[in-house]
């Protein structure tokens, strides 16, 4: 149901903007490209964002830093006021900082983002049905007789084959072994788990009386730099928890290619193995401790990664996918018990590794692309997927085309010195005031920031672009009359938070060296694009949908995402969210085994182009180095606004002399 | 019917970039390297004359005799370019401000560049000693030196860019943008230079050289994309005239400077450096030079020959 409108306008700056009933006032003003100053994240700790509200009605929290005199003209924290009717604010002269910025800013162009959601699936996936690979029978058996003489095996078979029409179940080994004393504990009164592996129906799991109520299933997205984690209860389809941590692999090496490297060592396979595994069970133990519910009620998980985290989950050796001509061990992987590879939740418990298509493009990518209909649809579609790795899918249902490119993590925060996962106390999104270049920030849960997260690093990125902060190649002015930028410790940087306003007590900056792999990250997911489209010999106007898929935090900004050149300047309706694709589409296969074979499908008709040998990637990379682009004309929309902060700020037009119309 | 040669022409062109305060131009080109039978290049390539601010010494004797009386005197060595070789220009380079090496100061510097900028009235170009630090410091006090004289200063770096730009910017001179051939790059530094407000007709681009044997099919590659991407896909930063640094980079080479009595196999040492200078000059002026910095007086005279004989 579509929530209460209402609407704020600011003043001086005369701007309105149509909001949510209830909405956060800093939000509101970060929406509407209205200036604040604000650098504590929105905890209503630093005081700065102080507005009059003028007309209309506000909710506030307590507001230590007002004093009764300020609270009775109508002072109050723009970050600790909610929107309960339409309303008029005063921006005051102290919280606007800067004169004559705060009247040019353009208004904002609006958020397009629209992230696929359940109410899509219907459309895009026809084959969705809530029917999970493993299913519990409860069984009232006949007790054995003279005349009924059969074995206990047969006769569970023979009441599966009654009750659900199974024929020709398999019986799991440690389950026939504990048969004989378990039925009769259980009076022939049982419940049986049965594993559909699509060839087979295996019975894995005998239990006592009825259990069937209690079934619930585990969703992994094992990523090189995060791993996340859902637990669904089987009933419903519903998510009941959810909890995601680094990737415990991560002191062993950042990136694939390292963790490849420490595989080959003695114990070093095995070490990577037990790191993952440790990851994903303090996950499951999160959520089951959260829930509470019983880990005996766990009956599956499907798991989607790249090739190379699926290999080491696994004890694959992955040393061939490092080296000419790069061949994994295996890129469809059977069902197998999770408690082979240490992860011991309770007996019978299978786990499935979604397929892979090749070295570099792993299960991951497969469960987005099968989560976001894609291979159902007629529409060129292009998929990205902004991880560790950038992954890249072009095609429909008749064709995919895929690629990797390594990114490296820094758009999951790592590689960035003060970079994090999206989680509270992350800078999630930043303004910054042309003249003054003075930051606005709001963090995940209004909390005094304590790093930046992904989308808040695109978002810090464009801003210090546009406001001449930094210039195309990424390096810093240090010669601003500003205090925030400055030459630090670990070279040139810019200071978004100081000491005293962050939840850690230092200074939260962005480095060059961090910039330097932000440009790259872009550069490298921009180049695969153009890659891809070249090899169908297409262009990025051909596209009629492009899908993305990454950790982000709840904000990614298309249009910050474009003026930094990670995404093609193209109509922002045509962009749409995925949000986690390989959790998304684990989630999918634990409900669906519909959706299993799909996968297998989708594994199967998607082919391979490895850039490591294309000697057009390094060209297309370097001219990507570069904001927006080398060839700025391939960005309009980005040169226009360029134009705009630029006059904002005060400075002279681009490029003298030139055809720029 | 009498047969039609297939016609490449486009709108495009390369900028017309003037040197110097007299009627020299360079650039302007509407075709790849003389393709007149597709279209102009109203200006022909010209050739820049290299002399050095102190006496090279590590030189081969090969390109050190001919040039013997004026080696130690950069005035009458720009004046013998000019007068005796027909330079069009003169590629003044100060290496001896090379904090690694002589390091001198920015007043000797400076005197050096009025002397012979003085003494000549062809244009000139003033190359620094390629420290990026050092350079930008240089530049400045030669372009305020230099006022009203539109000398070309550089090479502009990705990281002097700015100052060097702004020095061209301040006192009206025409800047050389270097970048460590890559067409990507090339046109990266053009626009920021332009970005920082440096005119672009008043930028010329240094993609950098190698010798044949060093990299000349690098140079030569990069170069003929840099002209297609300026005339074919109309690429107006990349519209800028080519510079090829040849006769350093030549001299350099084995081949070109090792004595006949170490290598007797290799032929004659008088003749073996100039004609690995004139295969160089030629084939980057097949690919698009406009200028060409060059050392030895007979490659100079050669590849003189070769640009009327194409011209013509
Ligand atoms: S008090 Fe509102 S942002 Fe700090």
């Amino acid at each position: 149901m579509d929530r209460e409108k209402v609407r704020v306008c600011f003043y001086p700056e005369n701007r309105c903007i149509e909001v949510d009933k209830g909405e956060n006032l800093l939000r509101a003003a970060m929406k509407a490209d209205v200036h604040i100053n604000a650098s504590c994240g929105g905890e209503g700790y630093c005081g700065k964002c102080r507005v009059i509200i003028e007309k209309g009605e506000v909710k506030q929290r307590l507001q230590v830093k007002l004093s009764q005199e300020e609270i009775k003209q109508g002072y109050t924290l723009a970050c600790c006021s909610t929107v309960e009717s339409d309303v008029d604010v005063r921006i005051p002269i102290e919280s606007q900082i800067g004169d004559k910025g705060v009247l040019l800013r353009r208004p904002p162009i609006p958020l397009k983002g629209y992230t696929l959601s359940a109410k899509d699936w219907a459309e895009r996936l026809p084959q969705w049905e809530l029917n999970p690979p493993t299913a519990k029978f409860h069984l009232i058996l006949d007790k054995p007789s003279l005349e009924d003489n059969i074995s206990d095996a047969e006769r569970i078979k023979r009441g599966l084959a009654k009750l659900a029409d199974l024929k020709d179940v398999v019986i799991d080994y440690p389950m026939l072994s504990a048969l004989p004393s378990m039925v009769r504990a259980a009076s022939f009164d049982v419940t049986v788990t049965v594993l559909d592996r699509g060839m087979e129906q295996r019975a894995v799991r005998l239990e006592k009386g009825d259990t069937t109520p209690r079934q619930a299933a585990i969703a992994i997205d094992l990523g090189t730099t995060t791993v996340s984690a859902q637990l669904i209860d089987l009933q419903t389809g519903r998510v009941i928890a959810e909890a995601s941590d680094y990737n415990g692999q991560i002191s062993y090496g950042e990136d694939v290619i390292t963790r490849i490297i420490y595989s080959t060592r003695s114990t070093g396979l095995a070490k990577l193995q037990s790191a993952a595994v440790n990851t994903i069970w303090n996950l499951i133990q999160q959520m089951v401790e959260k829930t509470g519910i019983e880990f005996c009620s766990i009956t599956h998980l499907c798991i989607s990664g790249n090739t190379t985290m699926i290999h080491l989950l696994l004890g694959l050796d992955p040393r061939y996918i490092r080296v000419d001509p790069y061949i994994p061990a295996a890129t469809h992987f059977p069902w197998i018990k999770a408690s082979n590879i240490g992860i011991r939740i309770a007996s019978g418990v299978y786990l499935r590794c979604t397929p892979c298509v090749a070295s570099y493009v792993g299960g991951d990518i497969v469960a987005g692309v099968l989560a976001s209909g894609m291979f159902n649809s007629e529409k060129l579609t292009l998929y990205i997927d902004i991880g560790t790795n950038g992954e890249m899918v072009l095609g429909n249902k008749e064709w995919m085309l895929s690629c990797s490119c390594s990114a490296g993590p820094a758009f999951e925060g790592a590689g960035v010195k003060h970079g994090m996962r999206a989680t509270r106390g992350a800078i999630e999104q930043v303004r910054i005031n042309e003249v003054t270049k003075e930051p606005m920030i709001i963090t995940i849960g209004n909390r005094r920031p304590i790093g930046i997260c992904g989308s808040g690093l695109i978002d810090l990125l464009a801003e210090l672009f546009l406001t001449g902060v930094i210039d195309e190649r990424g390096k810093i002015d240090v010669d601003l009359d500003t205090p925030r930028t400055r030459v630090g410790e670990s070279g040139s940087e810019y200071v978004l938070v100081w000491a005293d306003e962050s939840g850690t007590n230092r200074d939260i900056v962005i480095t060059e060296a961090d910039i330097d792999n932000l440009m790259r990250a872009k550069a490298a997911v921009y180049a695969g694009i153009q890659i891809l489209l070249q090899e169908v010999g297409m262009k990025i106007e051909d596209v009629e949908e492009i899908l993305i898929a990454g950790a982000f935090g709840r904000y990614l900004e298309i249009d910050k995402a474009i003026i930094i050149g990670l995404l093609p300047d193209v109509d922002t309706e045509k962009i749409k969210f995925v949000g986690n694709g390989s959790l998304l589409g684990s989630y999918l296969m634990a409900l669906s085994k519909n959706l299993i074979k799909e996968a297998d499908r989708i594994a199967n008709m998607m082919t391979y182009l490895e850039l490591s040998v294309n000697p057009r990637f390094m060209e297309q990379y370097v001219s990507a180095l570069f904001l927006p682009h080398t060839h700025k004309e391939m960005f309009p929309t980005v040169l226009q606004r360029l134009e705009e902060a630029r006059a904002a700020a005060g400075l002279g037009p681009l490029e003298r002399g030139s055809e720029l119309s | 019917m009498a047969f039609e040669s297939v016609k490449e022409t486009t709108e495009s062109r390369i900028r017309e970039v003037a040197l110097g305060t007299g009627e020299l131009k360079v650039g302007g080109e509407n075709v790849l390297a003389f393709h007149l039978f597709e279209g102009e290049m109203p200006n022909r390539p010209l050739i820049a004359v290299e002399v050095y601010d102190y006496y090279p010494e590590e030189w081969s004797d090969a390109v050190k005799e001919p040039l013997a009386d004026v080696l130690s005197d950069p005035v009458a060595w720009a004046k013998k370019a000019q007068d005796e070789w027909g330079a069009d220009l003169i590629a003044l380079r100060l290496k001896s401000t090379d904090p690694k090496g002589m390091d001198r100061s920015l007043e000797e510097a400076v005197e050096t560049v009025k002397a012979v900028v003085d003494a000549v009235n062809i244009p000139v170009m003033i190359y620094g000693s390629e420290d990026v630090e050092k350079d930008g410091e240089v530049m400045k006090a030669v372009a305020a030196a230099c006022e009203g004289k539109n000398v070309i200063i550089g090479p502009a770096l990705e990281d002097n860019y700015k100052t060097i730009g702004a020095a061209a910017i301040g006192y009206n001179h025409t800047v050389a943008a270097k970048t460590p051939i890559d067409v990507n790059l090339a046109k990266q530094l053009n626009i920021l230079l332009s970005n920082l407000g440096v005119d672009t007709e008043k930028i010329l681009i240094d993609p950098t050289t190698g010798a044949l044997g060093y990299g000349l099919e690098y140079t030569y590659s990069v170069m003929e994309r840099l002209k297609i991407a300026a005339l074919r896909q109309d690429d107006s930063m990349t519209q800028m005239p080519l510079i090829a640094d040849v006769g350093t980079e030549v001299w350099k080479a084995k081949e070109a400077k090792t004595p006949a009595s170490e290598e007797p196999l290799w032929g004659d040492e008088k003749k073996r450096g100039v004609i690995w200078e004139i295969v160089t000059a030629t084939a980057l002026l097949m690919a698009g030079a406009d200028i060409v910095i060059m050392r030895h007086p007979d490659a100079i005279k050669a590849v003189r020959k070769v640009i009327d004989n194409m011209l013509s």
